[in-house]
């Protein structure tokens, strides 16, 4: 298992955006596609259980929508999903490198930048520190 | 499938042959500092003394520090029972579930109700203590001292907080260690140049530190019970340091290590700080400026401008702190919805931030409500009927917790000595504590002459005389405004829980649980799946 091409997913336009063109790319590569969805409670204050559970499902949920929506887009590709514990940057940088990923794609917020700059922007700190390309796919304009 | 994680090891494919559910990405494992910071910092320091050195002065008088000091212990008793609930499977407990698999669904929707009570009753402290120290800050001494512009400033404050929590906004762990480490610096050097200049100069009232500060004995049970209610406000939060710690990098030596440094550090600043704040103009200048302590004290010990570090130092310790109140309370109302104890609308997930979101906003609003509400009914005194109830709250669930430990582990209590000391006699002292603490105090603010309020009543038609156990409860002319929302906001959850159980059967029908072993996960406790997003 390498050159995967991993894929951050959550459910939002610009992430169903991207996934269209990581099947393309998987496919162009003839490589596996790995969608990850990450989220980590902030352990400030404590009573994270019930809380990460429920983000373990939305994470789940969001995740069976994308592996179906791929294989509907391209049969040939194969799709494996990953839910993680950790931060959205930190999940894809992990599993870029544990599958020694080609790329990595995700989808852009559409957010203007300074917004981006104060809710922080999973694109804009995967390019800084990503080991490999980072592929940003823009949100369809409305 | 859906690979997920639960702790460590390599995607997919584990040599460990993990169970079905499988193992991903390593989770943030925490370090002894992010432990230990999240600990302190959850207990705010600052803004706890702040808040309370005062009240706890008026109870206990010169002997505030051996109330500090003995209030500690009950907390790290229960502290053993959140370490060892969390043990057995951290990632099926809160107050609310530990309770209600140990003692019944009942008990459990209560101590939930507590938490959620309890965080609520000190969001008008935070929120008036926020914005009496802002405008001090910027020595707008007249608009600190309106009870208008400090309340506008307290609602922006719980605003804003609640928006941040909302938005899922968190600082660096790096920040958080730079912020908290400031604030320490800042209560030592306060509290060092206090005790030096007390032996080097001449200061009104000032008197020298004496051991006997430090001795409980000399106060009556009544007197210590009481302080030691307002006291174990400063210890809450700390719990956090113990449960995060499931996740901490060698899980194994961490958790034991953070909880014990953190421990040090606040038994360590609380009395330090405590004594020297009442040697430098006496016990009786805190009394007397109970509601703005180290603002009052900061301007005469450390002098204009370098005062305003100490009250830069309460601000960030509050904004902690509300923080650490809006998490948890959106959390356990959520932990309640999921469960089927309370409205499936509050266990709902934001889509966009991934937050509790429908929980928080409406525990913001109700804090809005309240805090406004309290303002126009007890006015001047928001502050001290606040922190005075908040006793009353902690107590309870803390307590609930410790009971929750002991039955829970029942059938293991008995198989070392080690385990019946720390799972069994630690918690249940604790629990003792706090629940002899909640009784007397029922007493000694059954007289309104008792309360910080001046004398202040609310039902003043209710009056009634009776003698318990050789304790005599007076209520005459009204109700302490202290045990109206001390206990009776607690009480009001009960009808509430009454109401529920009636359309909503399904949670109560639980049988209670008891482990097998330490090492044991429980069962899920979930009884069915609700929708998660909005």
């Amino acid at each position: 298992m390498a050159g995967d091409i991993i894929l951050g997913y959550d459910g939002s336009e610009g992430s169903k955006a991207a996934l269209r063109v990581a099947v393309a790319v998987a496919k162009a590569f003839d490589a596996p596609l790995t969608v990850v969805f990450g989220y980590e409670p902030n352990p400030m204050g404590g009573e994270t259980a019930d809380y990460k559970n429920q983000l373990e499902k939305i994470g789940t949920d969001h995740l069976d929508a994308a592996v179906s929506e791929a294989k509907a887009i391209d049969p040939s590709v194969a799709t494996e999903p990953i839910v993680a514990a950790l931060r959205p940057v930190e999940s894809l940088l992990q599993a870029s490198l544990e599958r020694e990923a080609r790329v990595i794609v995700v989808g852009g917020s559409g957010e203007r930048p300074i917004v981006g700059a104060i809710l922080g922007s999973v694109p804009h700190k995967l390019l800084h520190r990503s080991t490999v390309p980072v592929l940003v796919v823009p949100a369809p304009e409305d | 499938m859906t690979t997920t994680t639960a702790d460590s090891g390599e995607l997919g494919s584990s040599p460990t042959g993990e169970a079905a559910g499988g193992k991903g990405l390593k989770t943030g494992a925490l370090g002894l500092v992010s432990s230990l910071v999240i600990g302190v910092a959850s207990t705010a320091p600052a803004y706890s003394l702040a808040a309370s050195l005062g009240f706890v002065t008026l109870v206990a008088f010169k002997y505030s520090p051996a109330v500090m000091l003995v209030a500690f212990v009950p907390m790290l008793f229960i502290a053993a029972a959140y370490f060892y609930l969390n043990h057995a499977d951290p990632d099926c407990g809160t107050t609310f579930t530990w309770v209600t698999r140990a003692i019944g669904p009942r008990t459990g929707w209560m101590s939930g109700w507590g938490i959620l009570v309890t965080d609520l009753v000190v969001m008008p402290s935070l929120a008036s203590i926020a914005g009496y120290y802002s405008f001090t800050l910027f020595n707008a001494n007249g608009l600190a001292n309106s009870t208008f512009w400090v309340t506008f400033v307290g609602v922006a404050w719980i605003i804003v907080m609640t928006a941040i929590c909302y938005i899922g906004i968190e600082l660096s762990a790096f920040t958080q260690v730079l912020l908290l480490g400031a604030e320490l610096i800042i209560l030592t050097i306060f509290a060092a140049v206090a005790l030096i200049r007390v032996y080097t100069q001449h200061i009104t009232h000032s008197i020298r530190p004496e051991w006997v500060w430090l001795d409980p004995f000399k106060l009556s049970i009544s007197t210590l019970s009481v302080g030691m209610l307002t006291a174990v406000f400063i210890y809450w939060g700390w719990d956090t340091a113990v449960t995060v710690n499931e996740e901490s990098k060698d899980a194994k030596r961490t958790p034991g290590i953070a909880a014990l440094l953190s421990t040090l550090v606040l038994l360590a600043i609380y009395l330090i700080v405590s004594i020297a704040a009442q040697s430098f103009h006496g016990p009786g200048f805190l009394t007397n400026n109970s509601s703005d302590i180290l603002n009052a004290l900061g301007h005469d010990v450390l002098g204009s401008p370098w005062d305003k570090l100490l009250i830069i130092a309460v601000l960030t310790s509050a904004s902690a702190s509300t923080q650490t109140t809006i998490l948890p309370a959106a959390r356990s109302s959520l932990s309640m919805a999921v469960h089927k104890a309370f409205p499936p609308r509050f266990g709902s997930i934001n889509s966009k931030f991934l937050s509790p979101g429908f929980s928080t906003l409406v525990f913001g609003a109700v804090a809005v409500a309240w805090y406004i509400g309290l303002t126009i009914l007890s006015p001047g005194v928001v502050l001290a009927n606040s922190i005075l109830a908040l006793g009353f709250g902690i107590s309870f669930y803390y307590g609930m917790t410790g009971f929750a430990c002991v039955i829970y582990y029942r059938r293991i209590l008995f198989k070392s000595v080690k385990n019946f000391v720390f799972i069994g006699l630690a918690p249940l002292i604790g629990g003792l504590m706090l629940a002899a603490m909640f009784v007397i105090s029922i007493f000694y603010y059954s007289n309104p002459a008792n309360s910080a309020s001046g004398g202040q009543a609310w039902f003043k038609f209710i009056s009634f005389n009776v003698h318990v156990l050789g304790l005599h409860l007076y209520v005459t002319k009204g109700v302490s405004p202290i045990l109206v929302i001390g206990v009776g906001l607690l009480l009001i959850g009960f009808p509430l829980m009454l109401l529920w159980r009636l359309k909503h059967a399904d949670f109560f029908r639980r049988s209670r649980e008891a482990a097998v072993s330490l090492e044991a996960s429980a069962p899920p406790l979930t009884l069915g799946v609700i929708p998660v997003t909005d």
